[in-house]
């Protein structure tokens, strides 16, 4: 891949209306000058960084706090990375976690979008011995 | 294709998966790595128990359990983490004996650094390959016709003739260069056996000059030395079924191998030390200016105990023995701590990696040696088993195997 | 702002980096320069035995390889950062982030940095949701006022 491209993976949050497919034909219709890869998440798009850059922000206009992206190392369809050719790649399962937990941000999005300040829950502290030792005591 | 399954953690980041996949490309094999989904990934962590705080050792349980939910086409496992991480370790070998248990799938584990190259991981894939494609030929439990075996070690060359299951002849000379010194004791073994070169219906070679050898004698087998010495060994102890643990300390490296019905389901493969390796005796023999054949007769009439070593260094540890020695110490104690120390390297290095299985058998040139049997013995609790003419396993395991070929 | 974020590959973090205008520093960026590199031929992540040698910088020879080959990726790119976001408690962490020892010492070269940071935890709910969206946006603001 030659310097200044890019390959973004998009993905759909799981509560988001949007769908893959959707999402494809859109960047395909766009005309740019891109590869798109639809993939069971969202798709896979590469082309000059700005481009991609320009196609991120487009296509989060249709559910903006419901669409996510991040940069890939390797180039769409790279041997190397091939879920064919060795099996599913190390990241694979992360991507799949964190998946099912995009529907928690895109709900944080649309509360800071309304301009919600959530209380940080204060972490649970471990009981004092004296407490401890008082509650065997009655028992 | 060979589909060897790969269960690891670090290889990609320590810049060793290439050489991993050279290795396995180069007999014919490929590298797979077991599909998993995150689910897999819980349920499989909970199943078995441990629970590294490193995820992919995590993936690397999941990968294993779907390997013996036979979820997962593979014909061979290769287990590696990286040298020296303690979580590492301890999951590559519970993650073995897990496989040995619940598949029937040869498995070797290998701990890497980043110096780490295809050569150092070649014999162990082209045992891995040979164990899944020549299973025919390794259940072969008797010698017929008249055949030759030739075994290109290190240190030494062997040379065997057998006619229907029967040694007729038998030589070694130390390796020099490697189509004369196997010529010489291959001419020694037919004038022993009474036989002419014509006669010889096939060849078998092992060993590090087997491919040499081969070709220049048109062998019908040409094979790595984890199978054919661990059949060689079993034919000699006429322990052909069953379990064993196989001990060949070699002059360059030393195996430990785990045998069921004579052929390997595991084995590791050191040769990183050589105070871990005959070499160490060699020197040692050499250093206190004794016989190498008498250090082992020395060595069982002394006590290591009163000859301590503060390292197992070739070059330390030695210069401990002859300290020692000048301390005015018997010559019996300083060969008894030679041969302890060798015994407790090959221990602690290689034994750690397997599961040692009853009887064990102790094979090569050092099994000549009483005083390292003797040694590996008392650091196992049991008497290891040396056959007759132990050190020509490798060359009994080529005539053997290549008599499958008529 | 260039921003560190750790798991260095998460794609949350990623996101809500540049959602709110400043540049990620995470592995996929800096591991696309190096399977790039057509002078090297070693897949699948072109970390070659100079790489790890490199990493001798972060932690010493008796360190396993794969932290040192990871430290030597991720090292420059804490040098470089003007900001870090932790997320704690990742639930899975796989691939590059999957040696827990690395991961510790990233942390801690973090804190060693003295560049300011935010920590979050991994979202299971909607109230954790909203709560690591809030920091971040919170924690750039903060970063925006004192600069």
């Amino acid at each position: 891949m030659s310097e200044g491209m890019e390959t973004r993976v998009i993905m759909i949050s799981p509560s988001s209306h949007i769908t893959p497919d959707q999402l494809t034909r859109m960047i395909h219709m766009s005309g740019k000058k891109v590869t798109v890869k639809e993939t069971c998440y969202g798709c896979l798009v590469e082309g000059p960084s700005e481009t991609v850059r320009e196609i991120r922000d487009e296509i989060r206009n249709l559910d903006p706090n419901g669409i996510f992206s991040k940069v890939r190392a390797y180039p769409c369809g790279d041997q190397r990375r091939c879920r064919a050719k060795h099996g599913t790649r190390p990241g694979y399962a992360q991507l799949e976690t964190e998946w099912k937990a995009l529907s928690y941000i895109k709900i944080g999005l649309d509360a800071s979008n309304r301009g919600e300040k959530p209380k940080e829950v204060t972490q649970k502290k471990q009981l004092s011995v004296t407490k401890f030792k008082k509650i065997c005591e009655v028992g | 294709m060979i589909r060897i399954a790969q269960l690891s953690c670090g290889t990609e980041y320590s810049g060793i998966q290439f050489e991993i996949e050279k290795a396995a490309r180069s007999v014919g094999a490929k590298i797979v790595y077991p599909d998993v989904s995150a689910e897999d990934i819980n349920e499989a962590v909970d199943r078995f128990g441990f629970d590294p705080k490193s995820p992919q050792l995590k993936l690397m349980i999941a990968r294993a359990v779907q390997l013996a939910d036979d979820r997962y086409d593979a014909d061979a496992v290769f287990i590696t983490t990286c040298f020296r991480c303690a979580e590492a370790s301890l999951v590559r070998n519970e993650l073995r004996r897990f496989i040995q248990e619940n598949t029937r799938l040869p498995v070797v584990t290998y701990s890497f650094t980043e110096r780490l190259k295809s050569s150092q991981l070649l014999t162990r894939m082209e045992a891995l390959v040979t164990i899944v494609e020549r299973k025919d030929l390794l259940s072969r439990t008797r010698q017929t016709g008249l055949t030759a075996g030739l075994d290109s070690g290190s240190s030494t060359t062997k040379a065997v003739i057998m006619k229907d299951n029967k040694i007729l002849g038998k030589s070694w000379a130390s390796t020099g260069d490697v189509v004369q010194s196997a010529t010489t004791v291959l001419k020694e073994a037919m004038e022993q056996a009474d036989v002419k070169p014509k006669d010889i219906e096939a060849i078998g070679t092992t060993g590090y000059g087997r491919f040499t050898l081969g070709k220049y004698f048109n062998a019908k087998l040409v094979q790595e030395e984890l199978t054919v010495n661990s059949k060689g060994a079993a034919w000699l102890a006429g322990k052909q079924s069953g379990e064993a643990t196989i001990i060949d300390i070699g002059g360059m490296d030393n195996k430990a191998i785990t045998v069921r019905d004579g052929i390997p389901d595991n084995f590791t493969m050191g040769g990183v030390c050589a105070g871990a390796s005959g070499r160490f005796l060699e020197m040692t023999a050499k250093r206190l200016r004794i016989n190498i054949a008498d250090l082992g007769s020395y060595a069982v009439k002394g006590n290591w105990i009163n000859a301590k070593m503060n390292s197992y260094c070739s070059v330390f540890g030695i210069q401990d023995l002859v300290t020692t020695l000048g301390e005015g110490k018997p010559f019996e104690d300083v060969a008894a701590a030679a041969c302890h120390s060798v015994a407790e390297q090959v221990y602690e290095q290689q034994l750690q990696e397997i599961d040692v299985r009853h009887p064990i058998i102790q094979v090569g040139g050092t099994s000549l040696n009483a005083g390292l049997v003797k040694a590996i013995g008392e650091i196992l609790g049991e008497p290891p088993i040396v056959p007759p003419d132990s050190q020509y396993i490798g060359a009994v395991g080529g005539a053997l195997l290549s008599s499958g070929f008529l | 702002m260039k921003v560190f974020i750790d798991p260095p590959n998460s794609m949350i973090l990623f996101d809500l980096v540049e959602r709110f205008g400043h540049e990620p520093l995470c592995a996929m960026i800096a591991l696309r320069e190096m399977v790039n590199n057509t002078e090297i031929d070693m897949p699948p992540m072109n970390i070659s035995l100079d790489d790890v040698v490199k990493g001798l910088k972060y932690a010493g020879i008796e360190v396993p390889s794969g932290i040192r080959g990871r430290l030597a990726v991720w090292g420059p790119l804490i040098e470089e950062a003007d900001a870090a976001i932790i997320m704690e408690d990742a639930p899975f962490a796989f691939g590059c982030v999957g040696c827990e020892r690395s991961n510790q010492m990233v942390k801690y070269l973090i804190k060693k940095r003295g560049i300011p940071v935010v920590h979050v935890s991994y979202p299971e709910n909607e109230e954790q949701g909203k709560l690591i969206v809030s920091k971040i946006k919170e924690f750039f603001e903060k970063l925006k006022e004192i600069s």
